[in-house]
């Protein structure tokens, strides 16, 4: 008999739901003849994430401890699943959006495994659980990364593989020191206070955030992050930019918030937010230089990522849901562009490469000032989200006293407008252009950075960040 | 309600317009002036009514809302606003009408937004919104990008340390929706920098030496109708919040610093008025007499005399409105000459009787002509800064008022008198239309010179 009650299993029925459906798309291309009807596995994998979606929404305020504390629901767990779920789907969009893709259904498969993943990972709360949602994410990506047929592809796998791998060993190795330490696996049982002038505890957390660190992309561990950004194909990027990033938040939200022992938390975190101020700076920085989109926005999520975790520097709640919203924002902003970029991108090319976009404002203006509008978004401006965010984020870092984070936060935001406006600028600057457009309409596209807009929009004026995420330190 | 669709109806509008034919000119052109007037007469209404709107948009971490309503103070400047704007887009010859007159009704709007705003958090939401439209209009025309890269990030910078400072007052206070309130005063550790914070913002958008090197780039560069709304409104921006947050929040910090302002703002008034005395550019000459102008104004701030405050608001309506004329007329200049060197014009008056005029006006004010408004701001600010004993600073003010002499006859001696030169393409004076552009400007100079009662004593009311 199983240990397990049925309320067990129930916490895991939204992940369950999505790894099903990638099963069903697997299935459904077995059957389907035509090997040309990509949009079927496309469908089946949004509906999967939508249902999944609806299904975590339901968990919404019912916490649980699943699995004797390996699983927790609730409204940080369910918030978390729905911007990876969010993300998935979205990319999905958007891998109908390009040209014809090869082995359709295989990506949609590993793409739902991979959102599984980081669905667990949301909800883990013991360091198994997040080991495990981390390699179910981790090694998906790996294969997506080298689904086409192009050396960049290959290459972008194979060095994802490599560093990622590296990581996820310290990680584990800081998973080995930290239970040597306190006996226990469950995050939980690292508040005792015992343990905080335990150094092996300290050794142990150290080297579970280089693990985090690398997975958040921060500097001086992001160097993977742009290569493998432009090698992936298009989708597989937005996803990973979004979904590995939100996971990785909430695994590093939990420990923050639930388990560490409140004595030496401040002093165990300190080179995280260092690292935070670091990349905000190296981050913006390294965009200036960029000729390719998805380098580009490789360097404003490594910055992206400092803005977050300056949210979370204080440890107080408001931080957290502010994070949150930033984190949230910051998937549409990025949905947008890409699903701009997706637009833009024919068979053989991604439109990611900026010198596609010289002269768009004159052959594409919707699509032009819709590409603007996220720009501007993930720079700051007003009337944005990422305007509100930042304003959230530094009002937490100035009354939690990481002043010193806040003002990196706006000397960050200051170098990362110039290289935002390049892009603007190419946009419209007058010149020769070509008038006409070798682009199709793409209307799944287009719908996206529409619906993107709206909601990036929509967040300025009614900044609703979830009330309910806090359970989770109880 | 009123007060919301004064700022909404010009962003609105330039959108929708958004979707007329590029190449269009008579359409949008007419749309824009249509909204324009009637964006004049909602501001005028606004006030009469004492109108205000509110909804709530943040409670945590600090209290926000959007909140508009006018003040005596702000009111002013939006009547200037909506003046200006009319008369920038009544007579547009720009390329791309459409696209200009879509930025102008935004950059309306936007500015609207920021002088009616009663909350900081939008004061600083409106603050950076009003900076794309002229980035957008920069990248379309400026001779070079570097233009427009200069001036947004200049001013982006100042928009963030903004954004921090209102961050902070907002966890400081517990609340931005504070402009217009008699009861807050900031004081305490933090208080300095955020003083710092909302004065480098200021300052680099009136602008003041030696945060001004946009400036002149921006103010040649810019379409000539654009630049008149920018030169004569988005630069009291700055000067607004110094009076209506700096002042009004932190008078402390502005008498402890006041020695720092008033140098800044007495280098300003010296250096922008010796580099407009050898400038061949005419539109530069206006460009650095503004910076010499808003100098003053900078210094009457800061010295916090109740006299010398009401002459710096007589002074922003005034310059404003020269300001804008002065930059219209050369525009017409240049359109119908081709050329915007002293060196290569000259004798145009002859030919264009009313053209002179309405230069000589305008130039008469800048210089400082009693009977125009900008005499009265000038003598008034005098007045108010020697009170306060810095007899210093009202003897450089005296010193770059006849240094303004020189070079604003200089402008329109080179461009209206002496021989006239040849091979000129178009010589037509003024249209009835560009005369019914400047004219509501010229007038109002005239009108507040003569009579300057009505703004004092609205201003005295705001200031005590």
């Amino acid at each position: 008999m199983s240990p397990f009650t049925n309320a067990d299993w129930n916490a895991l029925v939204p992940v369950a739901v999505v790894a099903v459906a990638a099963l069903v798309v697997l299935i459904a291309d077995l059957i389907s003849r035509t090997n040309a009807d990509r949009y079927l596995s496309i469908a089946i994998g949004v509906i999967g994430c939508a249902v999944g979606a609806f299904l975590a929404a339901q968990q919404y305020g019912h916490d649980y401890n699943a699995f004797f504390g390996g699983f927790m629901t609730g409204g940080f767990t369910t918030v978390f699943e729905e911007i990876v779920l969010l993300a998935a789907a979205g990319s999905l969009i958007l891998y109908g959006s390009i040209g014809p893709a090869p082995r359709v259904a295989g990506t949609t498969a590993l793409l739902l495994w991979s959102a599984c993943g980081a669905m667990l990972m949301a909800g883990a709360a013991n360091l198994m659980t997040i080991f495990l949602g981390l390699e179910l994410l981790s090694l998906a990506l790996y294969c997506l990364c080298g689904m086409v047929d192009r050396k960049t592809a290959r290459e972008s796998a194979l060095k994802y593989l490599i560093l990622s791998s590296t990581a996820s060993g310290f990680m584990l190795f800081g998973m080995a020191l930290i239970f040597g330490a306190s006996g226990s696996v469950m995050l939980a049982d690292f508040v005792s206070p015992a343990l905080a002038s335990n150094p092996l505890f300290a050794m142990g957390a150290g080297m579970f955030f280089v693990g985090i660190a690398f997975k958040l992309s921060l500097v001086p561990f992001h160097t993977w992050t742009p290569d493998v950004y432009e090698g992936a194909p298009l989708p597989v990027t937005a996803f990973m930019s979004v979904a590995t990033k939100a996971a990785t938040i909430a695994v590093l939200a939990r420990f923050i918030y639930a388990a560490l022992p409140s004595s030496i938390g401040g002093a165990l975190l300190l080179p995280i937010w260092i690292l935070a101020g670091i990349s905000m700076i190296a981050g913006n920085v390294g965009m200036l230089a960029q000729h390719d989109l998805k380098r580009l926005i490789a360097y404003s999520g490594i910055a992206q990522v400092g803005y977050i975790l300056t949210a979370l520097a204080g440890g107080t709640p408001l931080g957290l849901r502010y994070a949150i919203y930033y984190l949230t924002a910051y998937a549409f902003m990025n949905l947008g562009a890409f699903a701009v970029a997706a637009a833009l991108s024919t068979e053989d090319e991604q439109g990611s490469r900026l010198v596609n976009y010289r002269g768009l404002g004159r052959r594409r203006p919707f699509l032009a000032a819709a590409m603007t509008f996220f720009l501007l978004a993930m720079a700051g401006l007003p009337p944005t989200a990422g305007f509100l965010g930042k304003i959230l984020i530094l009002s937490t870092g100035v009354s939690s006293g990481f002043v010193w984070l806040a003002a990196l936060l706006i000397a960050g935001t200051a170098i990362s407008l110039y290289a935002y406006a390049k892009v603007v600028r190419a946009m419209y600057e007058r010149g020769e252009h070509r008038t006409h457009d070798a682009h199709p309409f793409v209307p799944l596209a287009w719908a996206s950075a529409a619906i993107c807009v709206a909601v990036v929009l929509v967040m300025t004026f009614y900044p609703l960040t979830p009330s309910n995420i806090l359970p989770l330190v109880k | 309600m009123l007060v919301l669709i004064t700022i909404l109806l010009p962003i609105v509008v330039g959108a929708l317009l958004w979707l007329l034919p590029r190449e269009d000119r008579v359409l949008s052109r007419a749309i824009g002036t249509l909204v324009a007037g009637v964006t004049f007469v909602t501001t005028v209404l606004a006030n009469n009514q004492g109108q205000e709107w509110s909804y709530r948009w943040l409670s945590r971490p600090f209290e926000s809302a959007f909140h508009f309503g006018t003040t005596p103070v702000s009111y002013w400047i939006c009547l200037l606003l909506a003046l200006c704007t009319m008369s920038a887009i009544a007579v547009t010859h720009v390329p791309r009408t459409r696209n200009f007159t879509v930025q102008m009704l935004f950059l309306e709007g936007a500015m609207m937004g920021l002088f009616l705003s009663r909350d900081l958090l939008t004061f600083a939401l409106f603050w950076d919104l009003m900076l794309l439209p002229v980035f957008f209009g920069l990248i379309g025309w400026a001779s070079h990008p570097a233009t427009a890269w200069r001036y947004f990030i200049y001013n982006f910078a100042g928009g963030l340390t903004l954004l921090l400072a209102t961050a902070a007052f907002g966890v400081i206070f517990g609340s931005t929706d504070v402009i217009g309130r008699a009861d807050v005063h900031l004081a305490g550790a933090w208080a300095p920098w955020i003083f710092a914070g909302f004065c480098f913002a200021f300052l680099v958008k009136t602008p003041v030496w030696p945060l001004h090197t946009w400036m002149p780039l921006t103010y040649s560069d810019t379409p000539p109708p654009m630049i008149a709304v920018v030169a004569a409104v988005q630069s009291k921006a700055g000067l607004y919040g110094l009076i209506a947050i700096a002042v009004a929040f932190m008078p402390q910090y502005v008498h402890q610093y006041a020695p720092v302002l008033m140098i800044l703002g007495a280098i300003s008034l010296i250096y922008g008025a010796l580099i407009a005395l050898v400038q061949q550019d005419a539109k530069r000459i206006v460009a650095y007499s503004s910076l010499s102008h808003l100098g003053l104004i900078v210094i009457a701030i800061a010295s916090q005399n109740q006299l010398a405050l009401e002459g710096a608001l007589v002074y922003i309506i005034a310059h404003g409105l020269f300001s804008a004329a002065l930059f219209l007329l050369l525009g017409y200049v240049e359109q119908r000459e081709e050329t915007r060197s002293l060196l290569r014009l000259g004798g145009l008056g002859r030919a264009n009787p009313k053209l002179a005029g309405a230069l000589c006006i305008a130039a008469l004010a800048a210089l400082g002509l009693p009977g125009l408004a900008g005499f009265v701001g000038e003598i008034v600010i005098l007045i108010g800064v020697y009170q306060t004993g810095a007899v210093w600073a009202t003897i450089v003010a005296l010193v770059a008022i006849v240094l303004a002499a020189a070079y604003v006859l200089r402008l329109y001696q080179d461009i209206m008198n002496g021989p006239e030169v040849e091979d000129v393409p178009v010589r037509r004076d003024l249209t009835w239309l560009e005369g019914l552009a400047v004219a509501p400007l010229l007038a109002a100079l005239v009108v507040l010179g003569i009579q300057p009662h009505a703004l004092m004593e609205a201003v005295r009311v705001a200031v005590h």
